[in-house]
This record gives structure tokens, sequence and C-alpha cells, in this order.
């Protein structure tokens, strides 16, 4: 009682805190819970019930268990590695490895399936041509190698934002103190890079668990339960199946999201100061070094061989058989695509905008220790990650095509439904960087009068610029390169890039669809690369700034 | 500004014209709002169509239309009939659209028992040309096209004779070499089991089907992706919609041979109106267009589908129809029988 009458009183002198805190919880309720409960009580509750007479559900569950670990567990310790890797200011080629890791991000799903299927199958590259070996890479052998490649950017740029708000006084100290060069990183780094960690991993589960991108292409016959949803739908024509699946999916994310909050929340982390001193890192110890740019090299390679595929593909003039270059591919691709590219462009910055500007309010109030109801916005802002993009569509489908609020048929509903699925990634970066602030910064600026708002407009923002950055690209890149939201929500007239993709891959003209994949992230990252050049405002590359 | 008479002149004329600046802008919101809103019912003669075809076909189909009717046409285009009518069944409480074109009539159908279409029998149907099996009795849905099932496989990979039965794919040698689309999740995949219990009966069909699932690689949980992958080698054989094999492979230059076998099986490529879209009667006029030779001839020439007009000339590169041998397929039994045999699937074949 006496605590929640001192909670109450401080956010009533705090009008401004309260303000937001209603807001960003009523656009979570509004946005995220409301079209997820829609899809939920789609099905009666004897669908429910069925679910154990269909042997193919029961084993995409334990699939879809399965594939999170591993995946989960490679993904989250390669993007450890190389996160660390890159913190560390005396890596070679570290700008390179930095903008290495952020290219999978770049790519849509899919093609990352596919090319390493090119790469990597019966008739791959790599296995046939070069090791003339007979390689079955459909599966789960493949799937665990595509998702590890395409979800450990995920886990890198959330744990490298942690790490690079470690202070290299902390490892002088430590050095000082007389541990060895190798006790620092296992006694003073890796503790600290702890909520980081903890954080990545939870994304990169509840993403390997919703993957459908990936497992569409490259899994088989081996079912999953994103996939099954959608192979419910568009097999099928089947809703209230494909409903009962997610809600199958939304039991482990639960439980993930659980786990992760006890293991991480119970602890105490290190206070830091706010942003890092300017004292250069103590060096590396040489052995752990060139082990850790061994293992960024053949990361790296992964990495390329995507793009290698990507490109051939799209001047291919017949993919592994004609291998004549030809443009004809990008000629088809942008006379049918070029209009649709600038509406994608536009869609996708707006929606990035709004998807980072609500992670990081979310993730400031969520981490204000007094207020209530925490916990539910919490969970909210982390839930759309379990939502496999069919049933966004679908869920804003049902909910905004009637009263109380329609906006079907308007491009908003599409906006909105992009940003609000991608919120967890920057939400989870920001949380992490949070941690790693230290309180007394903020209780200096309380002291000397500043509100709640006042303490995130001027302490705290500045301190998650990365965070912001991060979020707004991979929200970008995931909003310009969406298939599963968008074939619900779009209308003849806002029609986006990759509704012709799909036309192209559809109608068998899979060059032409590389070629205006490749287009539509060459144009935004070219974008970046030469504002970076003309403004030299050091805007460091997104993985790990 | 002067306003209006009637009004007793205001003692405050700058006020009052502050007021009536602050209406019109309200008015002007308004209208715009509205404007915005009502987008769709401002067109009244506009049809809204939902396609479940390539896009090369659909707009060749939707040009000819306006062309012959003058009636404007507004289309999406989604080559994932499933998603389309899934989408249709979302939208019940404000139908988006008036025509729901291409798909299996498997799709087509479950829309009309749920109460998504408005029943229309097309005059046009009537025409002798077209059979009376390719019009639903109640109305629901017309169809306008067929496809056929095909064996098709990699011509750089296949070694000895081409598979030319369905029997053929039981050969040893295609162990590990053979891909389908899942009965469970495709209607391709269904039609396939069921014409193999029509041809051999259902007890003869599941030694049979046993005896496939050894040879087989993997049963693709959509249609075209098993093309791709035979297209690329990754298996040797197939088995797929024919149209859809010459369009995604041999047409785009891939080494892969095709072979309808006696005893395949169509589907119906359907077209139907949904209730309470914004234009009913131009939604009827298009099923009427449908019906007639323009559209048919052109399905078949781009998109290589087989008319159900007996007057249209056949897909190019194909077999004449009259050539295929069909099996005694029983669509009313097929469909009653389906929950019950992708459950039988999933247990004895068990992928």
């Amino acid at each position: 009682m006496a605590v929640w009458t001192r909670t109450r009183g401080r956010m009533m002198a705090d009008p401004g805190l309260v303000v937001a805190f209603a807001a960003v919880g009523a656009l979570l309720v509004l946005f995220v819970l409301y079209p997820a409960v829609r899809v939920l009580i789609y099905p009666r509750l004897a669908d429910y019930l069925a679910i154990p007479d269909n042997p193919r559900w029961l084993q995409a569950a334990r699939n879809s268990l399965l594939m999170m670990v591993l995946s989960t567990l490679t993904a989250t310790a390669v993007g450890f590695l190389y996160a660390f890797a890159i913190s560390r200011r005396d890596m070679p080629l570290r700008r390179l490895f930095q903008t290495l890791s952020v290219l999978p991000l770049f790519a849509p799903p899919f093609m990352v399936a596919f090319s390493y299927i090119l790469m990597f199958g019966r008739q791959g590259l790599i296995t046939k041509a070069l090791f003339g070996l007979d390689v079955n890479i459909f599966g789960w052998q493949g799937l665990w190698l595509v998702q590890t490649v395409a979800f450990f950017p995920f886990a890198a740029l959330v744990i490298g934002a942690v790490l690079e708000q470690i202070s290299p006084t902390v490892e002088y100290a430590a050095l000082n103190l007389g541990a060895t060069e190798g006790g620092v990183i296992r006694t003073v780094l890796f503790p600290l890079a702890r909520p980081g960690v903890a954080a990545a991993a939870l994304v990169v589960a509840i993403s390997v668990l919703a993957d459908f991108g990936n497992a569409v292409v490259i899994a088989g016959g081996f079912p999953l339960l994103a996939t099954e949803a959608w192979f419910r739908i568009e097999g099928l024509a089947d809703l209230k199946g494909a409903a009962v699946a997610v809600a199958l999916l939304i039991v482990p994310t639960m439980i993930l999201f659980l786990l992760e909050r006890y293991w991480v929340g119970q602890r105490t982390y290190t206070v830091l100061t706010g942003k890092g001193t300017r004292i250069e890192q103590p060096p590396t110890p040489p052995l752990i070094r060139w082990l850790l740019f061994g293992g960024c090299v053949v990361v790296s390679a992964f990495v390329v061989i995507v793009y290698v595929g990507v490109l051939t593909g799209s001047v291919a003039t017949v993919w592994g058989y004609k291998w004549t270059p030809t443009l004809a591919h990008w000629r088809l691709g942008l006379a049918q695509g070029g209009p649709q590219l600038i509406t994608s462009l536009k869609i996708g910055a707006l929606s990035a905008l709004l998807t980072s500007a609500v992670a990081v309010l979310a993730a400031f109030i969520t981490s204000r220790p007094t207020l209530p109801l925490r916990n539910a916005i919490d969970f909210l802002a982390v839930l759309p990650a379990a939502l496999p993009g069919v049933f966004i569509g679908v869920g804003y489908l049902l909910a905004f095509n009637g009263p109380p609020i329609i906006l079907s048929g308007t491009v908003w509903i599409l906006i909105l439904a992009l940003s609000f699925w991608h919120i967890p990634l920057g939400y989870q970066a920001a949380r992490a960087q949070l941690k790693q602030i230290d309180r007394s910064i903020e209780e200096a600026a309380q002291n000397l009068g500043a509100t709640g708002m006042r303490v995130l407009w001027d302490v705290y923002l500045p301190l998650l610029g990365p965070a912001f950055m991060a979020s707004f690209i991979n929200a970008f890149i995931r909003a310009v390169t969406n298939l599963s939201i968008v074939v619900f929500l779009i209308t003849p007239r806002t029609l986006v890039a990759t509704y012709s993709i799909l036309a192209m891959i559809g109608g068998g003209f899979w060059g032409a669809a590389a070629a205006l994949t490749t287009a539509l992230l060459a144009i935004p990252l070219l974008g970046v690369g030469a504002a970076r050049l003309v403004l030299r405002v050091g805007l460091r590359p997104i993985g790990a700034t | 500004m002067k306003t209006g008479g009637g009004c007793p002149a205001g003692t405050s004329s700058e006020r009052e014209g502050d007021m009536m600046r602050k209406v019109w802008i309200l008015g002007l919101a308004l209208v715009l709002l509205v404007g915005l809103g009502s987008g769709v019912t401002a067109q009244q003669r506009k049809i809204v169509i939902y396609s479940a075809l390539d896009s090369e076909v659909t707009t060749r189909v939707v040009n000819a239309f306006t062309q012959r009717t003058g009636i404007a046409t507004e289309v999406l285009t989604l080559a994932a009939a499933g998603t389309l009518a899934t989408r249709i069944t979302v939208e019940r409480a404000r139908p988006q659209a008036d025509i729901f074109m291409g798909g299996s009539i498997d799709f087509h159908a479950p829309l009309a028992r749920d109460g998504l279409l408005l029943a229309y029998k097309s005059p046009a149907a009537n025409d002798p040309a077209i059979g009376k099996e390719f019009v639903d009795p109640t109305g629901f849905w017309h169809g306008w096209y067929i496809g056929a099932l095909s064996i098709y496989w990699n011509t750089e990979r296949l070694t000895g004779r081409a598979p030319a039965t369905w029997d053929d794919l039981l050969d040893p040698r295609f162990r590990g070499q053979f891909l389908m689309p899942s009965p469970v999740t495709t209607g391709g995949g269904f039609i396939f089991v069921a014409t193999q219990i029509f041809r051999l009966g259902e007890d003869r069909a599941w030694q049979w089907l046993k005896q496939l699932a050894a040879n087989a690689q993997q049963f693709t949980p959509t249609a075209p992706a098993g093309i791709a992958l035979v297209s690329r080698g990754e298996a040797i054989v197939g088995m797929n919609w024919g149209h859809d094999v010459q369009a995604m492979a041999r047409n785009q230059g891939f080494p892969v041979g095709l072979v309808f076998p006696p005893d395949t099986a169509t589907e119906i490529g359907g077209v139907s109106i949904i209730k309470g879209g914004p234009n009913p009667e131009g939604a009827k006029a298009f099923v009427d267009f449908l019906m007639t030779r323009v559209p048919q001839d052109i399905n078949a020439q781009f998109g290589l589908r087989y008319a159900v007009r007996t007057d249209s000339p056949k897909p190019m590169g194909m077999p004449d129809r009259s050539t295929m041998k069909f099996v005694k397929y029983d669509r009313a039994w097929a469909i009653e029988n389906q929950a019950r045999i992708r459950q039988r699937w999933q247990t004895e074949i068990g992928r």
C-alpha cells in the first residue's frame, strides 16, 4: 500500500511521463494486442481441442522447439564472438567485418536460403563444382546453417550496443588490480555483456520460432509451426488452422519471455558511466585476437556467399545452367517494379521512424522501476516477434476492417502493421543499452529539477542514439522487404515492390526478382553511404556503434 | 469578406469572418476525409479484382474487358490463391473487392459454403462450347480454364528412359530423387492422391503411395517450390501442374521434360463474385466476359492453361486436350473425403 501510494505520488508529480506511459500503452494494446486477440479468438474451442488429433502439428511443434534451441545457441554464440571481435579497436579489418555483419539484415530471408541452395545444394557451386560432394541441404541441417547466418546479426547488434558502452577504464582497473588479459575478458567483459547476451538470445529465439522465410525455402518436408500456419492459409485457405498453429507458437514464446525476465531481471548489473571515456582500450591478447579474427573471416565468408548468390542470380541468363551475363532481368525488374520501388521506400521510411520512436519510448518507460504495469508493456513490446507476419496481416484485417477503427483500404493499415511488427529488435537494443547507463546521471538531472520526460530527452536520448539507428535501419529493411504482411494489406492503389517480386517469383522470373530485390536494398544502402560521405558527421556503421 | 444575406449585421465582422474561415476549413477537411474514405464508391463504374493468376495473363484479360465493356478495373494480382481466399474471408465485414479470379474451384467452393459469394448464372455459360460440369449448379462459381497433373524431369540429370506413366514413378532409379507437392498442404498434392484412389481403388492406392513415398526426396509444402528444385537439378523427377512446369521451367530455359500420363486429373480454374462488393453489376459483366473466347484464348496463349471452351486453341507446346486420358474423377466424393484422406496420409505415410 505504502509503495503504491508513493508510486502514485511520484507519477502524479510527473505528468509528462504519465502521458507518455498512457500513450505507449494504448498504442501497444491497440496495434499489437487487439489484432493478435482477434486472430486467436477466430477459431472455435473445438478447433483448439483437436490439436492432439493432428500428428503433423505435434511434429511441427517438436521441430520448432528443436530448431529454436539449435539456432539460438549458434546464432547467439556467433553473434557474441563477432560483436566482441569488432568491439576490439585493435582487430584487423574491423570496419570491414562491422559492415559485413549487417549485410544479412539487408537480405530478405528467402534470398539467404535460396542462395545457399545454389551454393551448397546437390548442384551447388561449392559442394558439387568445388568439392564434388552430393549434399542434400534440405531439412533441419540446412535450416540450422541458414538461420545461424540469418540471425547472428540480430545478436551481434544487440550485444554490440552493450559492449560499446563498456568503458575501457574498467578494463584498466581490472588490469591494475592484477587480472590477466584473458581474466579481464572472462571476469569483467563477459559478465557486463550478459544483459545484452540474454536480450539477444531472446530476440534470436523468438525470431527462430517465428522464422518463415528461411524455413519455407529450405526446410523441405520438415514441418515447423510458423510455416505450417502459412501452408494452412496458402494451401488450404484454412484460417482457423493457421490461428491454432500460431497459438501453439505463442506458448514457448511466453515461456522464453518469462525466462529471460527472470534470469536477467533478478540480477543487478554493474553501473557504468554514461558515455565511454576517450581512453584507448588496452590491447587484446594476440592469441585471442587472431582466433577471433579467424572466426570473423569464416562467418564473413558465409555472409558474402549470400550476396554472391543473389547478384549472380540477377545477371545470369538461366540460374544454374546458362551463366552468360545479361541485363535482361534488370530491365524487366525495373520496368515492372519501378514505381512500386518508390512507394516501398516511402512506406519503409515512415514505418521505421514510427517503429524506432515507439521502441525507444517503450524501453525508457519499462526501465523506470516505479511505474506500475511496466511488465505488461514490456511483454507487448516483445510479443510481435513471436507472431508470424501472416498472422499480423490477418489480425489487422480482422481488427481494422470495421468499426470502431476502419483503416483497411488505406496505406496506414500497412504502415502501422509494419511498424508495430518490427518493434522488438529496437526495443531490446534500447533496453540493453539503458541497463548500461549510470543511474547517477539521471539522479543528477533530477536533482537539478528535470522531469521524467526531460531526463529522457536530455540524458537518455543522446545515449540511445545507436539503438535508435539500429532499430531504424533494421525496421526499414524489414519493411521494404516484407512479403507476409504486405499480401494481406496492400490495395490496388498502394502497390509496393515486394508485391512485384512475388509476382515475378510466381511467374518463374527468379532473375528479375533477384534484380528488383537488389535494387530495393541497394538504393537505401547507397543513400546512407552518400549521406555519410557528404555530411561526415561521424554516423558510424550501424553494427556496433 | 461579406457573408450571405439573412444574417443580422454583426458588431464585429472581423470575428465573424474568422468564424467563417474556421467553418470553411472544417468543411473542407470533412469533404477531404469523406472523399478519401469513399474512394471506392466514388467510382461507380469501376470493379475491383483479386486475381490469383500471373500478372501477364491478368493484365491482358482485364485490358480486353475494359476495351469491350468500358468498365474500368482495379486489380490486385497475387499468384497465391489461398492467400486471396483468406483475405476475402477476413474482409467479410466490409468486402473490398468484386471479383475473385483464378485459382482452383477448391478455393471458390468453400467461400460459397461460408456465404461469402454472390450466386449468378451467366447466360454466356450456356454456350454449347462450354461443358456444364464447368459451372457450379448453384451459380457460385464459373470454371473458365483447366490445368492437368503432369510428370516432369530434369533432362540433364535423367539417365535412361523418361517416365511416361504414374507407375514409372515407382522405378528404384528415382530413389530419393522424386518430388511432389504435399497432399496435406496443397490442392495439387491432394488431387494426385485422390487420382490414385480413383485409378487403383482405395486399398491398392495406399500400398502404391507407400512405395512412392519410398522414392520421395520431399513433399514440398507449396506447389511451385518443387518445380524450381527439379529445374535446378536438386531432384530428378517430379509431379506438378503441367502449365506451371511449362511456364516456370521450360519457358525459362531450364532443361526440363514433361508428359501428361494416362489417368491424369485436372483442376478447374474458377471465377466468382464476392458478396457485398462495391459493384455487383460490373462483376456480373466480368463473369460473362470470362466465358467468351477472348480471355480464354489469352489464358491459353500466355498462361498455357487449357480453356474450358472447346473452340479455343490449345496452349503452345502442349499436347491437344483430346489426346489426354483422364481418370474418372469424382469431385464430390473427393471433397467429402478430403479430411479423412489427409488424416490417413499423415498416419500412414507420415510426412
